[in-house]
């Protein structure tokens, strides 16, 4: 079922995209503009088919959010499709939809992001409506407490009813303890309980100004154009005054982590985790693409060491993955997921994924580790070139945690100068078992499905 | 079995008059292999990448009583050929960049490459692509470790409650017909599944007579052609399938309850829809629009998220296949909250059926026919629209036909069809969750 207003595990997709860097073809060609508002426009010219992609993106997210009122960044999403003092709740999708767009609106850890997808005739149209909704929006009591009620349903059916989803969010609570990378993106259940209308109003005022937004218009279009109706339409708002979240480091950790979630399920989940620097964060930049690599060297494709040795040789575990959000405001996690095969534990697990670091750890990967990636991130560069909201998100995401929209440009370079020394020191660094966070979900004994449903085996008819 | 693609100099000169107007519409060029295989080709300069699909009338309706069948023989390929072991073809397609999808349907399976055009990462590529999907070996031991893999897989479906209500969706709808198994199989099936099971699967379904090629991308029509003869020219000529029986039609409504431990229940309203190329399929599709398959501003969404904060999500769909598919209304919803959502959703769908305003009709006419740019605007889109008209025979303008189709639709057509095809009074209202009474009254408010 298609459902709107995800929120997207937006770092995957940062990370599928940050691998995918190389040269700009000539005709893709990028224009920067600022607004004396403060606003930033960045138009990148695509012109494939006759179509845009207009994106706004606020710096807001759950990151900006303290205990009480979390998830409040993304139920304020929801809220944005309520109306304006124009426009009657609703009305913006309605018009969007009568001119054949497509339009949705995500939120994540850093931002919260609105898009809507026109043939080229229509920019100015979505302009002029994305425009207005920045600060017109009209918060009403009724809408509020319906709306509300379908975020809990959002949160039952992402979350609640998913045991896997629900060890995801106590593992990065238990590996974040006093920064808000701590809490989910959709909220604790009791917190969208008890958000009032207030709330919505003060955080609306208080981050959704031009001087806190970033225009991405990619597509058939005229950056000049594109710059004069960004003007006409968001030039009108004033900026507002922003205070930048406080830092809330996260603590050093020293000592495992360990939690467990039991549920009724038949098959054990691990998730590892270790505090690892970002872009945004780390000192010695270098050390980040050291990491980004060594994710692709564990679990990047068929052929990595996860796959390759833990799943297809030793046979220890069935499935696995490597995750690590380069572009994190705040300080990331690399993330290890494994699924236990069929007569494993997971102690069994564990000890097969410790063995691996430590086999970077005590090794340097060869060469041809680094050529692989780099094959693989060149020809990402060109693939993902093939959708126009791939790209905006990019150049939207990278703005909105304040990192230069050369970041991009420079990925293949900077992954070029990784060595295998730099590879070994960061896995020597990051992964030790005193800085883990362990959560395991187990077996809780009972099972959902109190029978099995076979009537597929032979049918009522 | 090295060949050369290059660029004849000629093409040059098409290619420079092709690339200058952005224009919406698809060219669709299409011939047979030497050996009888369909290809479909369309170019696209625009980016140094190019898509091929080998497609098979192999899905997991062809699986007799072996369910997960088709599915496993899939997801084995790629993993040995006479010339090269498992890790051997990871390593090789890995190293050039290359990006081999496999996915298997009900009707279909497909094995997909994507790679750059530089001749130093395609003419390898494409060589192990063709090698590998047309020179599959199912090793024993291979297939063991990924039988386990898929118990794993299955066990963990058993906690999801969206997955389990797709396949009892299937299950209540089609019976004994060959839609009714879940495509990977059950815990129950796959443990019997042998690797000469798989062999002789492989040997039977993916041959030329039942193969489609697709190719989108930067390659000219010859290299086309060539790449296309050099997929197909080791498999085998062999036959069409038969085609699928007739599903039987539901002739009363009924009710099942699968009881589920969760906070959600998750609700289907099924029936029989329609199969690829019925006529009534086009006004079926806009009428769908407008109730239920357009996200926001459908009728459905209206009343039961908008109006009324039941659900994060709900819609309907028709899914046309080789033989009638399901049309559906799912959502899911708080155990306590069921009874109503199921009462909004019949009444949505039986005033809809009874009429609805010509404003709402002109509304959804703009959306398709001003949205369809937005469809065909990536090479990966335009691959799924045209291996979907060659695989169900549609005929090759059938895109540019389609908004004007839409256009041409008036309310009384649409209604019409609706009421010929969708009987509210005969539908499957499906229950997983923990909320097994669902108040029949009708008295929605």
């Amino acid at each position: 079922m298609k459902s709107r207003k995800m929120i997207k595990e937006l770092n995957q997709i940062i990370l599928f995209v940050m691998m995918t860097v190389g040269v700009i073809p000539a005709h893709a060609t990028l224009t920067k503009f600022e607004l004396t508002n403060g606003m930033q426009v960045l138009v990148k010219e695509d012109h494939r088919a006759p179509v845009v992609v207009q994106q706004v993106w606020y710096r807001v997210g759950s990151t900006y959010e303290h205990g009480g009122i979390t998830g409040l960044s993304h139920m304020l999403e929801h809220m944005m499709f309520k109306g304006t003092k124009r426009y009657k709740a609703g009305e913006f999708s309605k018009r969007v939809s009568k001119l054949g767009g497509q339009e949705n609106a995500f939120t994540s850890y850093d931002y919260t992001a609105y898009y809507q997808v026109v043939g080229r005739q229509h920019l100015e149209t979505v302009m002029a409506l994305e425009a207005d909704r920045m600060r017109n929006l009209v918060l009403k009591e009724a809408d509020f407490q319906t709306e509300r009620d379908v975020i809990a349903e959002e949160r039952r059916m992402r979350t609640e009813d998913n045991p896997r989803s629900k060890l995801y969010e106590l593992f990065r609570a238990s590996a974040f303890l006093n920064s808000p990378s701590h809490h989910p993106v959709i909220g604790w259940m009791s917190d969208i309980q008890n958000y009032t209308l207030q709330d919505l109003k003060s955080w609306y005022q208080q981050w959704y100004a031009p001087n806190n937004a970033t225009l991405v218009v990619v597509g058939d279009v005229d950056p000049q154009q594109v710059f004069e109706w960004a003007k006409r339409y968001y030039g009108v708002h004033s900026p507002e005054k922003i205070d930048p979240p406080k830092p809330q480091i996260e603590v050093t950790q020293s000592g495992q982590r360990r939690i467990e979630l039991k549920a009724a399920v038949q098959s054990p989940t691990l998730m590892m985790g270790f505090h690892t620097p970002s872009l945004v964060t780390a000192t010695d930049l270098q050390e980040v693409y050291a990491l980004s690599v060594l994710a692709s060297v564990l679990a990047g494709d068929d052929s990595a060491r996860f796959n390759k040795n833990l799943i297809r040789e030793q046979k220890v575990l069935a499935s696995a993955s490597a995750r690590y959000d380069e572009t994190s405001r705040a300080t990331s996690l690399f993330t290890l997921s494994a699924t236990p095969a069929q007569d494993k534990t997971l102690a069994d697990a564990e000890a097969a994924i410790w063995q691996a670091l430590q086999q970077l750890q005590s090794s340097l990967i060869k060469p041809k580790d680094l050529q692989k990636i780099l094959a693989q991130a060149e020809a990402q560069y060109v693939f993902h070139q093939d959708s126009i909201e791939a790209q905006a998100m990019i150049l939207g995401s990278l703005t909105s945690i304040g990192l230069p929209i050369e970041t991009y440009d420079q990925w293949i370079e900077r992954l070029r100068q990784v060595t295998p020394e730099q590879v070994q020191a960061v896995a020597k660094k990051y992964f030790s078992k005193d800085s883990v966070t362990v959560a395991s979900l187990k077996p809780n004994g009972d099972v959902a499905l109190s029978k099995p449903y076979k009537s597929f085996h032979g049918g009522q008819r | 079995m090295k060949q050369a693609l290059y660029l004849p100099l000629w093409l040059s000169f098409w290619v420079s008059l092709f690339i200058m107007p952005a224009q919406a519409s698809v060219d669709i060029q299409t011939w047979q292999t030497s050996n009888g295989a369909k290809v479909l080709y369309v170019y696209a300069p625009e980016l140094p990448m190019v898509d091929v699909e080998l497609l098979l009338d192999a899905g997991s309706a062809r699986d007799g009583k072996s369910y997960g069948l088709a599915a496993l023989t899939n997801s084995l390929i790629g993993t040995q050929t006479p010339n090269w072991d498992e890790n051997a073809l990871t390593e090789k397609l890995s190293a050039l960049g290359v990006q081999l999808g496999q996915s298997v349907g009900r009707d279909s399976a497909a094995l997909s490459f994507r790679s750059l055009t530089r001749t130093d990462i395609l003419n390898p590529g494409f060589d192990l692509f063709v090698e590998l999907a047309t020179q599959a070996q199912f090793n024993p031991a291979i297939v063991a470790r990924e039988k386990a893999r898929l118990t794993v897989a299955l066990q963990q479906k058993q906690s999801q409650p969206s997955a389990l209500m797709g396949d009892a969706l299937w299950a209540e709808l089609y019976g004994e017909h060959p839609y009714a198994h879940p495509v990977s199989g059950s815990l129950e099936t796959i443990d019997s599944l042998t690797a000469q099971q798989l062999e002789d699967f492989y040997r039977q379904y993916y041959v030329a007579a039942n193969a489609q090629v697709t190719l989108v991308g930067a390659v000219s029509r010859a290299q086309a052609r060539t790449m296309a003869e050099r997929l197909t020219r080791s498999l085998a000529t062999g036959e069409k399938p038969r085609l699928l029986p007739q599903p039987g039609v539901l002739t009363r409504a009924s009710q099942k309850h699968i009881p589920f431990k969760a906070t959600q229940t998750q609700y289907r309203l099924a029936q029989l829809g329609v199969q690829r190329g019925d006529p009534d399929y086009y006004a079926l599709f806009l009428g769908n629009h407008l109730l239920g398959g357009s996200g926001f501003g459908s009728l459905l969404m209206e009343e039961v998220r908008e109006k009324r904060g039941l659900v994060y999500g709900v819609s309907s769909g028709f899914y046309p296949m080789k033989v009638p598919g399901p049309f559906l209304i799912g959502l899911s919803t708080q155990n306590a909250s069921i009874a109503k959502a199921d009462q909004v959703v019949k009444a949505t769908l039986e005033d809809f059926m009874k009429g609805f305003s010509e404003e709402k009709l002109a509304d959804i006419k703009s959306n398709l026919m001003g949205g369809f740019p937005l469809r065909i605007d990536s090479n990966a889109k335009i691959l799924g629209y045209v291996s979907m008209i060659g695989f169900y025979d549609l005929p090759l303008d059938y895109l540019e036909q389609f908004p004007k189709k839409m256009a041409a639709l008036d309310k009384a057509r649409v209604l019409a069809a609706w009421q010929k095809r969708i009987h509210p009074d005969t539908m499957l209202t499906l229950t997983l969750g923990m909320s097994p009474t669902l108040d029949t009254s009708g008295d929605a408010n």
